[in-house]
């Protein structure tokens, strides 16, 4: 993804979510930044966002198929494109709230990798009087998910910018890890490999 | 950028129209009114060097924009002024430009909007009408609309009215010009059964206010069509065929997903040897958005029969005949396709069963989905296939698509596209390492036109300049083999044009982020400009719908048979079936060269074994067994696994919402089951060195938690083996042995298990070194009457064990202990069909009895919840073929 000649670093962020939570606005949010500036989303650069976060500049490629969701078989190529996923769903919406794990386990077999970035999106606070999933039950999901979690207002544009932040923080993690874990596992497997060995060693030896 | 790309569209498209609409009657009197105010067009282009913003103006009830704008004047052309006096320019004087001050409505109630509708002088504001016409559902109903129209003309007509008489007029006929383009380009709005209120409404009025009028008899005349195509007349007329319901087309389309009143056609014999493309199969089904009405659709097909016999085959069916019916079917769809359904606040916020107010549009998606599972399910139905022969469907695939993009079909174009990149059929490594050079270069360059990088500008880019162009005739830098496509086209066939169709989703999510985006009312008072940039979108539409016209390709029943009867595997089947036709060796390896030599390292073993099974003495498995529980009518996603939805003959005739012929054919169904099963006795590797093999390769690419590897282990308490690559052998990769009990569950569900008869596997045991861990399944039926031996003996023929069967014993393996068959049983009845059927057959001589989970497979932890069934293998093979697959892949 990354470009010669910009010494920015580039992540593909990919929004995910049932209809009807929000996902359109949270996205349009934070890449709309200044409210009274009109902004086109119909336009090329619609969706890049160039931002600094801890220090860094980046440069933010938002895919959101708001809309699109009906076009099922379309998912698995969006999913096998991002650095890091947006599971959002709306507080206000049990239903949406399950679809999410389905998100997250359609992101697993496409992508086989459980350490994928990944942040769980609780949207809406700002209908806290129609709450239907409680901030436990979403920090719960997330633990299982084993990923971030935050609640957000779009409406109210209340941590918005936060839920990216953290995002581009775990693709930064995830990068800098995978050579670390990389090392690991071979160790891993040279353990197992040694006691395999040694196991039919001792089997042929009775 | 965009703005621009939509004018120069507009423009364009504007262009062609008009040539187009002389010649047809249809009123266009919107795309007309582009032509005219081109900058109009949407939202105002500020950067336009003869427009300035000039500032807002507030009146009660509405705010303006005012712009004022430089109308340039052109001197008469030097050329006429030469020949007509020979005078020098400098002669003739005149106005080179003045400014205008133009105004339009930027919000308002919805009184100041209807009564936008005529200019200031009372002349038609012929963009404003299109726009308002287009989006005023997002904020007021035809009703109200209506009243106002009606209510304001009825005001105009009052002699005391402080208006001049002229004024009056003008304004009045503006008034019936806008129901004219209403009437002409909604119809729709009307379409109220039973009682019609609008449509009565202006009836009544038209007649007492001018009767006979032009206005008033094309009222009535609309009325009557409207009123007509509501009874479901089969002759209904375009405008009022827009609203879907009585298109005898869509409802054969639609026709076959509502799946009990779907006939069943074409049940071939099973295939020959020759011809082994078996995933024909008579029925499928795919998520049904539409609630099934048509109960009559079946008809149509039916009366089809016969004549010519429909394609059995898909690569029987020439590359361009299908792109052709694609787009066929697609034009069909689209040009019904009601703008104003695919706007933001009607797609995106409808509430779940209120598809009906965007049906349109979820025809198309529907259709969309039709094409890509069936890229999909065609790649995967014969689980038996070589990878080359899989290689060779996405090949087909990929010239369908290079066919569509010539025909500029890039709704079906990205169907397969997405088609080929959805996971089940993207991590076939193995399949597409078969895949010509050329024909991958072909892939990658289509798939290029739907890049999303840049919000989709490559695709957006493309519909801009070919969006009504004739034919296709952009060619990126890259795009070598369009280039020679259309080289081939030009020689043949350039003279025919195309339309074009468009992938409605770009369009979907632009108008549901300006929904987003845009609010919906700017104090206090409706955002009008927000319907603007609304309309651009829709505007796009329109256009291309006209384009579309230009498509004339006749149905062909063969095909639309062929389509129907094309069994579709949902998107579970599709990755267990995936996963079974190439393990998951994860996703950023295999394919190279370890894995390909590892592959033909054991083929070349297995051939010499020679107990392979050859592709003609199986019939895609999966593909009858999934098409069998597609004909019970339950959503297979309801089904706990692919296998599990495999439905035998008596669920068959279980299922009663069924034509009668189909149950008629049980019969030859219940013998194609007996030959499915058979496809599925393949040889297995136990599941534990299958996912030793593949968290192995993990660590030479990318890392990977140990067992999490194996997509197998989340999903699939209940996967089975169908045993899939017998043909090609890929031992290594075998994991897909069954997994666990969970399918195990009473005796209806099994695949395995028919009425009369069961299908058993049997696998042999052996203590020969050349297996090395391999276990071979066979899968025999075994009838109500058949004793030990005789299965025995039968066993050993498949596997190609000589002597006499004296020397075997059968038994059943279970969970936790196996079930020795006594020697003179009917097996029929000794075996316990509460368990899978799987058996071993095993040579007397020694201790026979040795029961139980012997193998190492714990001693690793590794795979552990995998496999109950350690007793199969014996263990030393086993720990053999994991030391060579480590040895492989470490």
């Amino acid at each position: 993804m990354s470009q010669n000649g910009l010494p920015d670093q580039r992540y593909r962020l990919v929004v995910l979510g049932d209809g009807g939570v929000g996902k359109s606005a949270l996205t349009l949010q934070y890449v709309q930044r200044n409210f009274l500036e009109y902004h086109d989303p119909t336009i090329e650069d619609a969706y890049i966002q160039r931002t600094t976060i801890d220090g860094q500049p980046c440069l933010l490629n938002i895919l959101d198929t708001a809309g699109q969701a009906e076009f099922t078989a379309m998912r698995e190529q969006y999913m096998r494109g991002g650095e890091g996923f947006i599971i959002c769903y709306s507080i206000a919406d049990k239903h949406s709230f399950l679809e999410a794990e389905e998100y997250r386990k359609l992101i697993l077999k496409v992508r086989a990798d459980d350490k994928v970035p990944v942040i769980l999106v609780g949207n809406k606070i700002d209908l806290e009087d129609q709450r239907r999933v409680s901030t436990e039950d979403g920090a719960a999901l997330a633990n299982k998910f084993n990923c971030k979690f935050i609640e957000t207002s779009a409406a109210d544009r209340r941590h918005v910018d936060e839920a990216f932040q953290i995002l581009v923080r775990e693709i930064r993690n995830h990068q800098q890890g995978d050579d670390q874990t990389k090392e690991h596992e071979i160790s891993r497997w040279k353990k197992l490999w040694s006691s395999i060995v040694k196991k039919t060693k001792r089997k042929r030896r009775h | 950028m965009a703005p621009q790309l939509v004018r120069t569209l507009s423009a364009q498209f504007t262009d062609t129209f008009l040539k187009r609409s002389e010649s047809s009657l249809n009123s266009m009197v919107d795309l007309r009114c582009i032509s005219k105010y081109p900058w109009r067009f949407g939202e105002v282009n500020f950067k336009q060097p003869t427009w300035r913003y000039w500032g807002e103006e507030k009146c009660p009830g509405a705010i303006y924009t005012v712009y004022l704008k430089k109308v340039r004047y052109h001197s008469p052309s030097k050329s006429i002024i030469n020949v007509s006096g020979g005078e020098s320019d400098d002669d003739i004087s005149h106005l080179e430009w003045e400014t205008v001050r133009v105004r339009f409505i930027k919000a308002g109630s919805l009184e100041k909007l209807v009564g936008s509708l005529a200019s200031e002088v009372g002349e038609l504001e012929s963009t404003y009408v299109n726009v308002f016409l287009a989006t005023y559902r997002t904020f007021a109903s035809p009703k109200q609309v209506l009243n106002l129209l009606l209510e304001r003309y009825d005001e105009l007509r009052n002699p005391n009215s402080p208006m001049r008489e002229a004024m009056r007029d003008q304004n009045r006929k503006t008034l019936r010009q806008s129901i004219h383009v209403w009437l002409d380009q909604y119809p729709e709005d009307f379409q109220e059964p039973p009682n019609y209120p609008c449509l009565t409404q202006l009836e009544s009025f038209t007649s007492r206010v001018m009767p006979d009028s032009e206005l008033d008899q094309k009222v009535h005349r609309k009325g009557d069509l409207i009123r007509r195509s509501a009874k479901g007349g089969p002759h209904c007329s375009n405008a009022a065929g827009s609203t879907l319901k009585c298109s005898p087309l869509i409802n054969q389309l639609l026709s076959t997903s509502t799946m009990p009143t779907a006939p069943e056609f074409n049940v071939k014999s099973p295939p020959s040897a020759s011809n082994g493309k078996g995933y024909h199969h008579p029925q499928y089904h795919y998520t049904n958005l539409i609630p099934s009405r048509h109960p009559s659709a079946g008809n149509l097909t039916t009366t089809n029969h016969g004549i010519i016999p429909p394609y059995s085959d898909f690569l029987e069916i020439p590359e361009t005949i299908f792109a052709q019916q694609l787009t066929r079917m697609d034009y069909e769809l689209f040009k019904r396709v009601i703008p104003h359904q695919c706007l933001g606040s009607v797609w995106s916020r409808r509430d779940k069963g209120r598809d009906r107010d965007c049906v349109s549009v979820v025809a198309t998606v529907e259709q969309f989905n039709a094409v890509c599972y069936r890229v999909i399910s065609a790649i995967l139905m014969e689980p038996e296939a070589k990878s080359s022969a899989r290689a060779k469907i996405i090949s087909k695939w990929v010239d369908i698509a290079q066919e569509l993009r010539v025909l500029k079909n890039f709704s079906s174009l990205k169907a397969i596209i997405s088609g080929l990149q959805t996971n089940p059929v993207y991590r076939l490594k193995k399949a597409w390492s078969h895949l010509p050079r050329d024909k991958l270069e072909t892939f990658e360059e289509l798939a290029r036109i739907f890049s999303e990088d840049n919000n989709a500008l490559a695709q957006r880019e493309l519909l801009v300049r070919e969006g009504t162009a004739r034919f296709a005739d952009t060619v990126g830098e890259n795009d070598h083999h369009l280039q020679k496509v259309l080289q081939k086209h030009s020689e043949n066939s350039r003279a025919i044009s195309y339309g074009t169709i468009p992938y409605l989703g770009t369009f979907l999510t632009d108008l549901t982020m300006i929904d987003t985006a845009i609010p919906d009312t700017t104090e206090g008072l409706i955002n009008f400009d927000k319907r603007r940039k609304e309309f651009e979108v829709l505007a796009q539409i329109k256009l291309l719908q006209g384009a579309a016209k230009a498509y004339h390709i006749d149905g062909q029943p063969r095909f639309s048979q062929w389509w129907d009867s094309v069994l579709v595997l949902d998107e579970r089947e599709a990755f267990e079936l995936s996963c079974q036709i190439e393990p998951n060796l994860n996703s950023g390896i295999s394919g190279g060269g370890s894995a390909a030599s590892k592959d033909n390292k054991y083929k070349r073993k297995a051939n010499s074994l020679g107990g392979f099974h050859r592709k003609n003495d199986s019939i895609a498995s999966t593909g009858s067994s999934s098409a069998s529980s597609q004909l019970t009518g339950e959503h297979a996603e309801q089904q706990p696994s692919m296998c599990q939805s495999a439905s035998s003959s008596d669920i068959l005739s279980q299922s009663d919402p069924m034509p009668d012929h189909q149950q008629s054919r049980n019969g030859a169904r219940s013998k194609s089951h007996s030959a499915l099963s058979s496809a599925s006795s393949n040889s297995s590797l136990p599941s534990m060195d299958a996912s030793l093999a593949s968290s192995g390769n993990n660590t030479t690419s990318k890392s990977e938690p140990l067992g999490a590897s194996t997509p197998l282990k989340g999903s699939s308490a209940s996967t089975k083996s169908l045993g899939d690559h017998g043909s090609e052998s890929k031992a290594t990769s075998r994991s897909m042995s069954k997994t666990s009990v969970a399918s195990s569950g009473s005796a209806t569900d099994s695949p395995y298990r028919t009425s009369e008869f069961y299908i058993i596997r049997v696998s042999i045991e052996e203590a020969g070194p050349e297996t090395e861990g391999v276990i071979m399944y066979k899968s025999i039926m075994i009838g109500n009457h058949e004793k030990t031996k005789e299965v025995i003996r039968s066993a050993m023929m498949k596997h190609g064990l000589e002597g006499s069967p004296e020397n075997y014993t059968l038994s059943q393996v279970l969970p936790d202990k196996e079930l020795l068959i006594p020697e003179k049983a009917n097996v029929y009845y000794a075996i316990s069909t509460q368990h899978d059927l799987n058996f071993t057959l095993r040579e007397k001589s020694e201790d026979l009895n040795t029961v139980g989970g012997t193998v190492s497979r714990d001693s690793l932890g590794l795979g552990g919840e995998g496999t109950p069934r350690g007793s199969r293998r014996p263990p030393r093979d086993n720990s053999k073929a994991r030391r060579k697959l480590l040895g492989l892949v470490l």
